[in-house]
């Protein structure tokens, strides 16, 4: 057996433990899925609603104030439509408790990311603060969107732990920790390992590694560049309102001249003033983002479970060949390699012809065990390929889509505040003529 | 036609000042330009006071309001109909010669006025000549308001007085200055106007008689003499002056508190663009769109960079340049104060010889003139007060119109640059399915 692998390798995984069958058996309905469009948000309605503040006590038994957020579903059929939904409260770490046993669960699947825990990457008039009001209602978007898309997901949307979630608050905790995800969970050492010494990693997947590291370092440059925009946009927009102001202090001394300059002044207030709903448009842009810059983890964590389950793989190899070739020496008395075996003979003398039995026997046995191991590893590594694959195709086309939406959406805004621009200044151009 | 002097202020329209010799402009008749431009005293001392529209000014009394009235009337045609005057400058020039260098710009002149012997002209003048031209206007006509011009002084390290920019600045104030005096009624028949106009080379004589005349402008800015009642109309000119003087210095503040925010913003803009680019390298479906994104970021950065320059060199000069037309406007304000301190002061000393002599029943006619002075000059004031808020007017119409238009034609291109973005974006989408957003 493999030196690094212990019996929390085969623990079981509650009732949501995926044979390979059914693991296959998802792979098609996935398709067929996609194909009819029956995820679980064609069937359901799913909502983050509201948001409050409670106070309770945390673990280490102090005062707390926290948010929570009401899940509202109600199933989507014509004759529910006055129905009231149902509902629960969950506060975010429940979301980072569903979303790591997804994780655990699924390694194959890029799992949609949770909005910020703290605001960061904000320009200066966004408060950083958790507690503000604004942070809150767009975290509270960002985990209706999160919720939404793992109900859209293929595989994720059957998961009973998700489905529990959405609709009972009565011990949904105990039962994710029964599942016993966390001791599945594959230590960060391990994947670090892993990582550094794989010999032949898939290079799709070096290739996707590389592609995440890139679309994270591009778009967190992107948006810190975005904010520092939005800033400088912030100030000249608020300075033409100091024209407000003079331009009325100036037409009170003047005769002909006041009137216009007076209704100019105005359109100047209303310009400075413009610029808040257009940033506050734009933050939208920037957490559509922010969204695949987060996403860009859960594509290096499939990476790096791909390349231990390569590893894996490969030391079990490395050990199947290390034995045969031990066998192989066993049998031939030829000592190829220096072996401890091969020394101690030399100094202490052959071992006896039951002895020799006996050994090759144990290695027999350890042979087939092996090739067992090997075949086993290398199904779970072509399956996971496999699946990891058919789900990063899928995350790819929703990138594209995504941020092509976005950027029509970003084009869009852009144009509109041209328009607002241009509409300001040539009524503030027509009183000027006036004067 | 008196044989006094041409130098008569032609805008009394009334008998009695037009024959005398005016006080400050006697000497005048001394210095005339270069002997290749004939005589052209004609026109401003003679009997009848032509207007530039053809019109015979009434010549009665001082007080008389109807002659107030008609010459207010006659002065306010600004629209051109009647203009026979017109001067442009432009074509700079930069000449060096051995001693010095130095930019010249044209002066062209096209009229119909009989004062001129051509309809056309076209010359050469430097600064110092536009210099000489206002301080001779300054002189000859010193109860009138004088345009200003730009500043003389600029200090060598900081500022190219050989860049487009600086030339081109000073060159639109130049011309400005000229045609405001050019509309001018009674400053654009100074003689001192047409030779600059007209002359080869401009004959500056900087004698002792221009000293001295200096010497007199400046006592009537200073004045020994103390006012007792300055009319209401006056005093209420100088506060408005003041209060706008004040508005004026917020305006050009704000302005350039927005030149520099947009810079700022400019230089935001430059960085983020190129991270599309950047980003463009790493996609394939996406790379399209992004490229476009970029690019119609780098056209949205030039057009703020036009609007920026645009608005540093048509708006502040212009705004700045007001400034010194006030300040010179004040000036005049306390030259009429002068005259009319000293009027009084020599009224009150005539009272009292008046009361030692009870034999004296006429008033001497020192204090006449004195007095006379006083009207003349409040009249002038009166009228180039109207004009100058006319002038304002105007300008400052055109001047934030064209601040509006700069803004508008910003944002216009930007919008271009963006609606032609959009079907860039939009290309190669099979289907608008209504994906998961935010």
């Amino acid at each position: 057996m493999m030196a690094d692998s212990g019996p929390k390798e085969v623990a079981v995984i509650g009732n949501t433990e995926l044979t390979s069958a059914e693991l296959d058996n998802n792979i098609k309905n996935t398709m067929v899925e996609i194909e009819k469009g029956t995820s679980l948000l064609r069937k359901l309605e799913i909502s983050v609603a509201e948001a409050e503040k409670r106070t309770g006590k945390n673990t280490v038994n102090m005062q707390e104030i926290y948010t929570v957020y009401l899940i509202e579903t109600r199933p989507v059929d014509a004759l529910t439509e006055g129905i009231t939904p149902d509902s629960l409260w969950r506060r975010y770490s429940e979301f980072e408790l569903l979303r790591n046993y997804l994780l655990v669960t699924y390694p194959f699947v890029v799992v949609a990311p949770l909005p910020e825990k703290r605001a960061e990457i904000v320009w200066h008039k966004l408060s950083a603060d958790n507690m503000d009001p604004d942070f809150v209602e767009r975290r509270r978007v960002g985990l209706e969107n999160f919720l939404h898309r793992v109900a859209s997901h293929p595989v994720l949307c059957n998961d009973n732990i998700f489905n529990i979630f959405l609709t009972e608050d009565k011990d949904w905790k105990e039962m994710v920790y029964e599942t016993g995800f966390q001791a599945k969970a594959d230590s960060r050492l391990k994947a670090v390992n892993a990582a550094f010494r794989v010999k032949n990693p898939d290079g799709r997947f070096t290739e996707l590694k590389h592609y995440s590291d890139e679309l994270q370092t591009v778009l967190s440059q992107l948006l810190r560049v975005r904010a520092r925009v939005a800033d400088r946009l912030y100030g000249v927009y608020k300075v033409h309102g100091n024209y407000g102001r003079v331009f009325s202090e100036w037409s009170a001394i003047e005769k002909e001249m006041g009137d216009g300059l007076q209704s100019a002044g105005h359109h100047m207030d209303a310009y400075a003033a413009s610029v808040d709903d257009i940033l506050e448009e734009e933050e939208h842009y920037a957490d559509q983002l922010k969204e695949y810059l987060f996403y860009t983890d859960a594509l290096r964590a499939v990476c790096r479970k791909h390349e231990l389950t390569q590893f894996e793989l490969e030391m079990v190899a490395l050990d199947l060949a290390c034995k045969k070739q031990q066998k192989e020496e066993l049998v031939t008395g030829t000592v190829r390699t220096f072996s401890l075996k091969g020394m101690t003979s030399k100094l202490f003398g052959q071992e006896t012809a039951e002895q020799r039995e006996a050994k090759l026997q144990v290695l027999e046995q350890q042979l087939k065990e092996g090739e067992e191991a090997v075949k086993e590893k290398n199904t779970e590594s072509d399956e996971f390929v496999k699946t990891a694959w058919v789900d990063i195709e899928r995350f790819k086309d929703q990138k594209d889509r995504d941020l092509k939406e976005a950027l029509i959406s970003y084009a869009v805004m852009q144009i509109s505040m041209c328009k607002k621009g241009i509409q300001v200044w040539t009524n503030a151009k027509e009183c000027f003529n006036k004067m | 036609m008196s044989a006094c002097t041409p130098k008569s202020l032609a805008s009394s329209g009334q008998k009695p000042i037009q024959e005398m010799c005016h006080p400050l402009g006697a000497e005048e008749a001394v210095l005339t330009p270069s002997p290749d431009v004939r005589n052209i005293t004609s026109s401003i001392g003679e009997k009848d006071q032509i207007l530039p529209n053809g019109t015979p000014v009434e010549t009665s009394s001082p007080s008389s309001s109807s002659s107030l009235l008609n010459r207010l009337q006659l002065d306010d045609d600004l629209d051109g109909e009647t203009r026979d005057l017109f001067v442009t400058v432009d074509d700079p020039k930069k000449h060096v010669s051995t001693m010095e260098t130095y930019i010249t710009y044209r002066v062209v002149t096209k009229t119909t006025r009989v004062e001129f012997d051509l309809p056309e002209y076209t010359v050469r003048r430097r600064y110092q000549d536009f210099d000489w031209l206002r301080t001779k206007l300054e002189d000859s006509q010193p109860t009138h308001l004088i345009p200003p011009l730009p500043e003389k002084f600029v200090m060598k390290g900081v500022v190219d007085r050989f860049s487009e920019e600086f030339v081109e600045t000073r060159r639109k104030a130049l011309d400005k200055f000229l045609k405001r005096v050019a509309d001018h009624p009674v400053l654009s028949f100074n003689e001192h106007l047409n030779s600059f106009l007209s002359a080869k080379d401009l004959n500056k004589r900087q004698g002792l008689a221009l000293l001295s005349k200096m010497g007199e402008s400046v006592k009537y800015v200073t004045g020994g003499y103390k006012l007792r009642g300055r009319p209401v109309e006056f005093s209420a000119m100088g506060d408005y002056l003041d209060m706008f003087t004040q508005k004026l210095g917020t305006i050009d503040r704000i302005a350039q508190r927005i030149i520099k925010e947009q810079s700022e913003y400019q230089v935001e803009l430059r960085e983020y663009g190129p991270v599309y680019t950047t980003w463009a390298l790493s996609e394939a479906e996406l790379q399209g769109p992004l490229e476009g994104v970029a690019s119609c970021m780098a056209n949205c950065s030039s057009a703020l960079d036009e609007l920026t320059q645009d608005m540093s060199e048509d708006f502040l000069p212009v705004l700045r340049e007001y400034v010194l037309y006030i300040e010179s406007m004040k000036i005049v304000l306390k030259k009429r104060d002068n005259i009319q301190a000293e009027y009084e002061a020599k009224l009150e000393a005539a009272a009292f010889r008046k009361e030692e002599k009870a034999s004296c029943t006429q008033v001497p006619t020192d204090v006449e003139k004195c007095h006379d002075r006083v009207e003349c000059c409040n009249a002038d004031l009166k009228s180039d007060w109207d004009r100058w808020q006319n002038n304002k007017r105007q300008d400052f119409r055109q001047l934030l119109t064209g601040m509006a238009d700069h803004n508008i034609q910003y944002y216009e291109k930007c919008l271009a640059a963006w609606e032609s973005v959009i079907p860039l974006l939009r290309d190669k989408q099979p289907q608008e399915t209504e994906t998961e957003e935010d």
